[in-house]
């Protein structure tokens, strides 16, 4: 039988492929160098923030390794990241760590570009206890489920939009109006963290009394939400609320702009990361939009001094940067809190690391950071910045507001 | 059924049974493997022999790891309770709740999916050739966008699957083998169903439809345990691949019609369709190619996989399988009257 000996030979051939491909599993420090890992976006939906984070990771990690690089146990080391693209899919998520942890034998851990993927990557964290600070996963349920090796660095999400919500309630009495008076309308990708976004702004349109007139899921490619927007022409609402990630911001922008959509109020999430002023110009005036972190806060720190240090480097390192997205600064922010943890701990023994991380206390130039118990950062709080000739300027809440806000908000 | 060939089959046995032990780093990607192959020998069976091509045979994926999931959880708990969108409750499974919720859930998919595939297999066999494709196709994206809405299974928000309650070592070898033992399983199955009656009926069935009916066959009967018999292992292999993941969601992973929906057709072309043999090499070929580029050539890993789809398709249309078929037919028992050929 040929046929057998030649299935036989292939099959063999295969198995030394793969037992050559596989190689000796790396220390997770080598030499000089501690290895953090990462799977994250570089293709697919959430590429461009997959990126944005990635930048955040590099220029933490080279501003670190150019102070001299982290102390433990009276040696300094390097810090380096090994990447994965998990193309935008919690699919890919639990295979790729898996690879991260036995085979390159990685046991420090930046996150994932997304709540979905995050959400895959925690119960592997927990599986092999070893500790991931992540920066890009930002809906509660990931904070619920008693995920001790999950450290977040941003604000969750259900914070993200419920400040708009206050800020039209605000005006409507302003202007002689009953906050319950006020009809919204709203559009959220469905996907865990738009989902946790439609959560907090539920929850806040509750508490005023307003009407939710459209309450629409965008389209799993996020491509066209001219639906919502022909019901918004008809229904005429006093707030429109969108959120998906940075392609249903740039769908959003581009199909207002087109479809002439005149509401007098207009929040969306992921303004920044989805480039919508220098793409669809005048036209995004007087959006608003959440951030984790702006530029002109008074935040510092001796890594990159203030917030608009870390801007002006951010622009100087990646070309084509208008604004800094904030899933840059906040993906930095994750780094630095590994450099504290290292040395904080003066170990590299994953438990008294980990142990590190939930009590580190910092300031740093994206803001203060302090882990709950659950994981999430309490230190800092979302503000709300609009798009005002071209430039963000925060808006809410007033302790941070530097220009009051443009209302009502007419189509260009 | 093939007889047990020692020289063919014990070394695949052996590779299966001391990879997790030998590459323990590779446990996962070689237990996706298994995953792959049972894709792949599952299309064919429809496919490759009763030449109805599906694109939504991922639908059954889906389903199994969908109602596994719900099982674990029905189990103990109140499944809208678990998957509320603002936060649901913590549970931690004990060892017995967990293997008991796992053991249910795999058998409640196998049959689930395949009770589904009975009922649908009513509605879209009367379609043929590329309405047919079509059709399937509808049905796995239109289940995403469905499971998307439902509140109670999670919606786009998801289910984060149980925490395995033992150790990390002892999670990836249970789910390992029970990967391998699915994939041979499989092909055990297909291997019997091809050399009984129903292999030919099938087989009848691809080769003129109109004709197998006009003798007899009874090919709506046929037809929809074939797909029955697709969706039973590829709900196996949803349930198992859930838990692997450990968070289920509609869009990209219960129904990844674009990423696994169509690997599985490019791994039985790739191998060699209508063959037992072709689907079981294309998917060894088609995934250790895929880990290889995405190992070493990030960012090219499509382009390659692309290339390699259209090579396939442009020069090798029958697959590998195929092609060693017609280059050497008389190692596989074909015998070419030479004479004839001369003349």
């Amino acid at each position: 039988m040929n046929t057998t000996r030649l299935l036989t030979a292939v099959s063999a051939s295969l198995a030394i492929a793969g037992l050559v491909m596989s190689g000796p599993a790396q220390a997770k420090v080598e030499g000089d160098t501690i290895i953090l890992g990462s799977a994250i976006s570089f293709t697919g939906k959430y590429s461009t923030n997959g990126i944005h984070a990635k930048n955040g990771y590099e220029l933490g990690v080279m501003k670190i390794n150019e102070m001299g690089g982290v102390k433990v146990g009276g040696k300094t080391y390097k810090l380096k990241v090994q990447y994965y693209d998990d193309e935008s899919t919690p699919l890919r998520t639990a295979q790729l760590l898996e690879r991260l942890v036995n085979q390159d034998g990685v046991k420090y851990f930046l996150g994932p570009y997304s709540s979905a993927t995050t959400k895959a990557a925690a119960p592997i964290m927990e599986k092999y206890k070893v500790p991931m600070i992540e920066a890009e996963g930002a809906s509660r349920s990931l904070f619920n489920k008693g995920y001790k090796y999950l450290f977040a660095v941003l604000s969750t999400s259900e914070q993200y939009l419920a400040s708009s919500i206050s800020l039209a309630a605000e005006i409507a009495e302003k202007n002689g109006k009953k906050a319950s008076d006020i009809k919204v309308a709203m559009a959220f990708e469905n996907d865990p963290f738009s989902l946790d976004v439609r959560a907090g702004v539920l929850e806040d349109a509750k508490k005023y009394g307003m009407k939710v007139v459209i309450d629409d899921k965008m389209p799993r490619d996020l491509n066209d939400i001219s639906s919502t927007l022909t019901k918004v022409k008809a229904l005429k609402p006093d707030l429109l609320v969108l959120s998906g990630h940075s392609k249903g911001a740039a769908t959003g922008a581009r199909q207002i702009k087109e479809m002439k959509i005149n509401v007098p109020m207009i929040a969306m999430t992921h303004c920044e990361a989805a480039k919508i002023t220098s793409k669809f110009g005048a036209s995004t005036d007087d959006f608003l939009c959440p951030t984790q972190w702006a530029e002109t806060l008074s935040y510092k720190d001796k890594y990159f001094g203030t917030a608009a240090d870390y801007d002006k480097l951010f622009k100087k390192t990646f070309e084509g940067y208008k604004n800094v997205p904030y899933q840059s600064a906040q993906a930095t922010a994750a780094v630095l809190v590994w450099k504290e943890a290292f040395e904080k701990a003066d170990s590299f023994d994953t438990t008294k690391v980990r142990d590190a991380i939930s009590s580190i206390e910092m300031e740093t130039f994206y803001g203060g950071i302090k882990f709950s118990p659950a994981g999430n950062n309490i230190a800092k709080p979302m503000v709300l910045r609009q798009i005002q000739n071209g430039q963000y300027n925060v808006v809410a809440p007033s302790k941070w507001a530097s220009h009051p806000v443009n209302w009502p908000r007419t189509a260009k | 059924m093939e007889k047990f060939n020692p020289k063919l089959h014990l070394p695949i046995l052996v590779f299966g049974l001391a990879a997790p032990f030998v590459v323990p780093g590779l446990t996962i990607q070689v237990a996706v493997l298994w995953v792959m192959v049972l894709f792949a020998l599952t299309w064919d069976v429809m496919g490759g022999q009763m030449g109805y091509n599906s694109l939504g045979n991922i639908f059954f994926f889906g389903a199994g790891m969908y109602i596994c999931a719900i099982v674990q959880i029905a189990f103990i708990t109140d499944v809208g309770a678990y998957t509320a969108s603002n936060g649901g409750v913590r549970i931690t499974f004990t060892h017995q709740e967990y293997f008991m919720g796992l053991i249910c859930g795999i058998i409640a998919a196998a049959i689930g999916s395949a009770l589904i595939a009975a009922a649908l297999g009513w509605t879209v066999f009367g379609l043929r050739g590329p309405y047919f494709a079509i059709g399937t196709l509808g049905i796995a994206l239109a289940a995403g966008e469905l499971m998307g809405t439902w509140e109670w299974v999670g919606g786009g928000g998801g289910i984060s699957m149980p925490v395995y309650p033992g150790s990390a070592d002892g999670k990836a070898y249970l789910f390992y083998f029970l990967c391998f033992a699915a994939a041979v399983g499989t092909y055990l199955f297909c291997s019997w169903l091809y050399s009984t009656r129903f292999g030919l009926a099938i087989n009848a069935i691809r080769d003129d439809e109109q004709k197998a009916e006009a003798m007899g066959v009874h090919t709506l009967r046929y037809k929809t345990i074939a797909w029955a018999v697709s969706a039973f292992f590829l709900g196996i292999s949803g349930a198992l691949f859930g838990n692997i993941t450990g968070f289920i969601e509609p869009l990209e992973v219960a129904f990844p019609t674009v990423t696994f929906g169509i690997f599985m057709v490019a791994m039985s072309l790739l191998g060699g369709k209508g063959t037992l043999w072709g689907p079981v090499l294309g998917a060894f070929l088609f995934h250790f190619l895929k880990e290889f580029t995405w190992t070493y050539f990030l960012g090219w890993q499509w382009v390659a996989l692309g290339v390699l789809i259209i090579v396939n398709v442009v020069f090798f249309q029958q697959g590998i399988m195929g092609w060693l078929m017609e280059k050497f037919p008389e190692k596989f028992g074909i015998v070419v009257e030479k004479k004839e050929a001369a003349e």
